[in-house]
Parts: structure tokens; C-alpha cells; sequence
């Protein structure tokens, strides 16, 4: 099976979460304007192909409209929760300086993500061991340090109850 | 032979008790420990999960009932209503009280959450942060519509520059071809003053017999004219 569309590439799970730029909770709609023809607009169609699934990935909530030749210059406009609607003007720009843009006027800085990473965390303890669901490990033989599992290690003749029943009926 | 042969069967006799564990016993019998309730299945169940006992033993689900159930009617439990009722009503009271506090906690919990989030979010730095940020946007927009406007000035005056180029151009040309024709014009007029007009045919024709002109020559590599025929 042959892959799917010029750049398959940005199909992957690799790059797709390679995209660094998360919305604030307050954003809840973007919208990009551009036009499918001249140099002016390049920035903004390389935007939306390239881009556009990364924060998409990241943000699954934020809801993303595309207009096609509306407008005669390209510009992407935010709305946010309260009403406020952000306009940002993307001609005559690359695509990656468009991200950095809106990465720096709306996007979470990386202290917050890694605060709201740390309390993810400290929702689960590694150290326990259970089921895979809400565990790492299902069980104590799989933990660095403790017994390996007799099923692939038998166990030392000492730890084995037959060996002891038999050491106690000896004596 | 014979002591050979009864020591086989008291070595077989030993074995056959001495293997009360095997799983080939009747079922009825529950001669493994635990008995019959300690069926454990092949799937090995977690320690928690309820442990059917098969009601149906010997018979498949297929075969009729005995001929002793003929005339067999199967009752219900007797229930005594009144008791049923006070009970059903108790119940009734105890879990719609539990469900409601179970509610009021989780509506609880779920209100502290979020107020807690809401506590995180409009704080006052991050406004403070947001509006720096929105302002920050709004040069940058102004920014990039100096430079919009620079561009679309420099297009117009390119192109105010490049329509007077062809206007001059057109001016140009429109001029070289009057002064052909101009050219042409004198040119013509002069010649008129040469032309044959009915006035003066008569004089012209004169004029030709008067003086006859003699057009065969011969003329040298250098064009000059080397020899003349006689007019005859």
C-alpha cells in the first residue's frame, strides 16, 4: 500500500508531535485566511501545510477554519473565550515565523507546560505496580531489584516452599 | 513369577491411592480439596470474582425432565406483602438519600476544581501578561502594514514610471512618422511643379521634339559614360 499525499511525512506520529506550539485554554477558534496564488500568500500556504496539522495534534479542542482567496492579503484571527478576537498579519512572512508569532502572543510558555507536566505526574505514583491500565508494572518480578520472575529464573532451592517442607520434615 | 507379579500389583494398588488428586473423579464426590466449590476454571479468575457452581450436573439442557416432575408446579418464594412493602419502601428511602449525598460530594469537588483553575487562569499577571502580549501583536501588525504600504508605493511608482516610458515612446514614434510623411509631402510638391498638367501639354510636347535626348550609352567600370551613339 503506497503512501498518502505529497508529504506523507507530516502523517507521523514523530512529526506531528514535534509541533511545539500549545494554545492557551482561552483560545478556542482560528481562523486562516490566504490565497492559493502569489509570492505574497507563500508564507501563509506553507503555513497551513505544514503547520497546521501540528497544532492541530496538539490542540485537539481549538477549532481551525481554512478560507481559500476571500481576501486579497492573508491573515490569521483568533478568538478567544472572551470575546476578544486577535488579528494577526502574515504577509510577506515564512512559515516559520508565523509560528514563532503566534507561539510567542498565544501559545503556553514552556514553564507552564512543564508545571502542568508535573502535576500530571504526580497524579499516578511510579512505584506501584497493578494493573497496565493505571500501572507501569503488573508485577513485583518485573521491578529493577526484586526476584525475577520464576517463569524465565527458577527460583533458588531455598526459596522454594517443596525444598523447605522437605529441610522441615527432614529435621 | 508370582511374588514378581503380586509386588506389581501392590506397587499398582499404592499408586492408584496414592493419586486421590487426580482430576479423573466423579464430580459428585468433591475429593480434591475445597471440594466441589473449589472449581477454580483454567482462565484462573482474580481472588474477587464470584465463582459459579454448575446447577446442572449430570443432564445436558436438552434432555427432558424427569418423569417424578411430571406433575411439578414451581412456586415463587412466599412473600409476605406487607413486609415486602415496608421494606421496598425503606430501600427506597435509603438509596435515594445516598445517591443524593453522593451528588452533593461529587458536585462539590467538581465546584472546587474548578474554581481552583479559574483561580490559576485570571490572575492578574496573566492578564498583565496577555496585554503586553496583544500589544505586542498590534506593532507588529503596524509594522507589517508600513511595509505593505511602502511596497504598494513602490509598485505604483514603478508603474506611473513605466506608462510614461510608453507614452514617451508612442510621442516618439508618432513624431518620426509625421515627419515622413511631412518629408514625403514636400517631397511630392516638388515634384508637381514638373508634372504634365493640360495647360501646358502642348508646350511640353514641344518642348520633348525640340530637344531629343539621347538615352544609349556605354559606361566604363567606373560608371562614367565612355561612349555615345550618334542620334540619328
Amino acid at each position: 500500500m503506497p503512501m498518502k499525499g505529497r508529504f506523507p511525512v507530516r502523517r507521523t506520529l514523530q512529526y506531528l508531535s514535534q509541533g511545539d506550539v500549545v494554545f492557551k485554554s482561552s483560545v478556542k477558534v482560528m481562523t486562516v485566511n490566504y490565497n492559493t496564488a502569489g509570492q505574497l500568500s507563500e508564507g501563509a500556504r506553507k503555513f497551513v501545510f505544514f503547520n497546521i496539522p501540528q497544532i492541530q495534534y496538539k490542540n485537539p479542542w481549538v477549532q481551525i477554519m481554512l478560507f481559500r482567496n476571500m481576501t486579497p492579503s492573508p491573515f490569521l484571527r483568533f478568538y478567544l473565550d472572551s470575546g476578544e478576537q486577535v488579528l494577526v498579519d502574515v504577509e510577506d512572512k515564512t512559515n516559520k515565523e508565523i509560528t514563532e508569532h503566534v507561539k510567542k502572543i498565544l501559545g503556553k510558555n514552556k514553564e507552564m507546560l512543564e508545571r502542568e507536566e508535573r502535576e500530571r505526574k504526580k497524579l499516578s505514583h511510579p512505584a506501584t505496580f497493578g494493573p497496565k491500565k493505571y500501572h507501569l508494572r503488573e508485577c513485583m518480578c518485573e521491578i529493577e531489584g526484586q526476584v525475577p520472575c520464576p517463569a524465565f529464573v527458577p527460583l533458588p532451592k531455598e526459596m522454594r516452599g517443596k525444598y523447605k517442607a522437605a529441610m522441615k520434615n527432614e529435621a | 513369577m508370582a511374588p514378581r507379579g503380586s509386588l506389581l500389583l501392590l506397587a499398582l494398588l499404592l499408586l492408584s491411592c496414592a493419586l486421590p488428586r487426580a482430576r479423573g473423579q466423579h464430580w459428585s464426590h468433591g475429593w480434591y480439596p475445597g471440594g466441589k466449590r473449589d472449581l477454580r476454571t483454567p482462565a484462573n479468575l482474580p481472588a474477587w470474582a464470584p465463582r459459579a457452581v454448575p446447577a446442572r450436573g449430570r443432564k445436558t439442557r436438552y434432555d427432558p425432565p424427569a418423569k417424578s416432575k411430571a406433575g411439578r408446579v414451581k412456586l415463587p418464594p412466599p412473600v409476605d406483602p406487607e413486609e415486602l412493602l415496608v421494606v421496598l419502601e425503606r430501600y427506597r428511602q435509603h438509596r435515594l438519600v445516598l445517591s443524593a449525598l453522593r451528588a452533593e460530594f461529587r458536585a462539590e469537588v467538581l465546584q472546587r476544581k474548578r474554581e481552583e483553575r479559574l483561580a490559576a487562569q485570571g490572575s492578574a499577571e496573566e492578564l498583565e501578561e496577555h496585554r503586553r502580549l496583544m500589544a505586542w501583536n498590534e506593532e507588529e501588525n503596524a509594522r507589517q502594514r508600513a511595509r505593505r504600504e511602502e511596497r504598494l508605493r513602490k509598485e505604483e511608482e514603478e508603474q506611473k514610471r513605466r506608462k510614461l516610458e510608453i507614452a514617451e515612446k508612442q510621442a516618439r514614434k508618432m513624431e518620426a512618422f509625421v515627419e515622413e510623411k511631412e518629408k514625403e509631402v514636400l517631397q511630392l510638391q516638388e515634384e508637381a511643379k514638373n508634372f504634365i498638367t493640360p495647360e501646358n501639354l502642348e508646350a511640353r510636347i514641344e518642348e520633348c521634339l525640340d530637344n531629343p535626348r539621347n538615352y544609349n550609352f556605354a559606361i566604363d567600370k567606373d560608371g562614367r559614360i565612355v561612349k555615345r551613339t550618334v542620334l540619328s
